[in-house]
């Protein structure tokens, strides 16, 4: 650079700048006395909007979760409302209601089932009953009374 | 002589990562730093020198720089060189207390900027150059901070543009252009 070098030719590179003898060791221990004490490390962190909100969130989902603990366990400590004294609501309803719950609760029954004799009158006399099975029934219990019999008797 | 210390300064004679290990340590840092004080002070001077120009001034400044240097020890990181790191530092300070000298003229109103550079300069018993060095010390010292900073870096120390963009932190490009812009305002001037 040609201006670069008018510049050094007219001032040269020495600024004419001095400083005083034995002034760096001097300047050195100078500053080793004006030290303070080591600097001590103080670390902060920027809290993200998380970091800042979580111990409130923490809070109330504790606060939530001790409500939850205490409804289960309210709950399981009720005594049973299914009682005669104090029959639901809804069973209450039920047995209003004129619906016949028989249609779809008891089982089909054919018309002959009663009379059938094989099933009713399979034993004539206790005695082959309890020799069959092995049993003995209480004397009060001893005496088989068919329904042929008491038209007879009666 | 001086420049030949800021070069070697600059170049690390010393183990730098032993030397900052030893000072972020409390037991070792007062001994790590009186060997920082050894291989740094004299270019950290010169280059605060060179930038208030009056010896009590840079004497003052270089003493605020180091003791905010020991301060700031545990934010020094090592991603950057530890003369860099102090060279930042010096820069910062110079340019606070230009700033405030400035201020302060203003303020007064009594006398020009240039006026009180050259009494400063004149009233410096450290400072033996003729006129010729004095009028170029004053011209430099006109410069915008940026410009002076990267004049005395170059023409001065004879730093590399690589070196300086890592201290200063700007492009090769960006300095390269404010030392030729520094060198043709300086020549404009002084041949008035």
């Amino acid at each position: 650079m040609r201006q670069e070098e008018e510049l050094i030719n007219r001032f040269g590179k020495d600024s004419g700048m001095k400083v005083p003898e034995n002034y760096f060791p001097d300047l050195q221990k100078n500053i080793l006395n004006k030290l303070p004490e080591y600097p001590k490390v103080v670390r902060t962190v920027d809290h993200t909007r998380w970091q800042r909100i979580k111990p409130y969130v923490y809070l109330a989902a504790m606060f939530c979760g001790i409500w939850l603990m205490m409804k289960v366990f309210h709950t399981a400590t009720q005594p049973m409302s299914m009682s005669l004294d104090n029959p639901p609501a809804a069973l209450v309803d039920m047995i209003d209601s004129d619906y016949d719950y028989d249609i779809h609760y008891v089982p089909y029954i054919p018309d002959n089932f009663y009379e059938d004799e094989d099933f009713i009158m399979s034993y004539d006399n206790i005695e082959d009953f309890e020799k069959d099975f092995d049993y003995s029934f209480q004397p009060e219990y001893s005496t088989i009374t068919t329904s042929s019999q008491n038209d007879k008797n009666g | 002589m001086w420049k030949e210390k800021i070069l070697m300064a600059y170049k690390a004679p010393i183990d730098e990562k032993e030397l900052v290990k030893q000072l972020q340590d409390e037991k070792t840092a007062s001994k790590a730093f009186e060997t920082l004080l050894q291989y740094y002070s004299e270019p950290v001077y010169w280059q605060i020198r060179r930038m208030v120009l009056n010896h009590d001034d840079a004497n003052d400044v270089v003493q605020n720089v180091f003791i905010k240097a020991w301060s700031n020890l545990h934010n020094f990181r090592g991603d950057a060189k530890l003369s860099t790191w102090l060279f930042k530092i010096a820069v910062n300070e110079s340019i606070n207390f230009l700033n405030k000298e400035k201020h302060r003229v203003q303020s007064t109103g009594d006398m020009e900027e240039e006026s009180v550079m050259m009494r400063n300069l004149e009233a410096d018993e450290y400072f033996d150059g003729d006129d010729l060095q004095k009028r170029f010390q004053i011209a430099i010292s006109n410069l915008p901070e940026k410009q002076k900073l990267v004049f005395n870096m170059r023409y001065y120390d004879e730093m590399k543009y690589e070196e300086m963009s890592e201290i200063l932190g700007t492009s090769v490009g960006a300095l390269k252009a404010s030392y030729h812009h520094a060198v043709k305002k300086l020549t404009e001037w002084l041949s008035e």
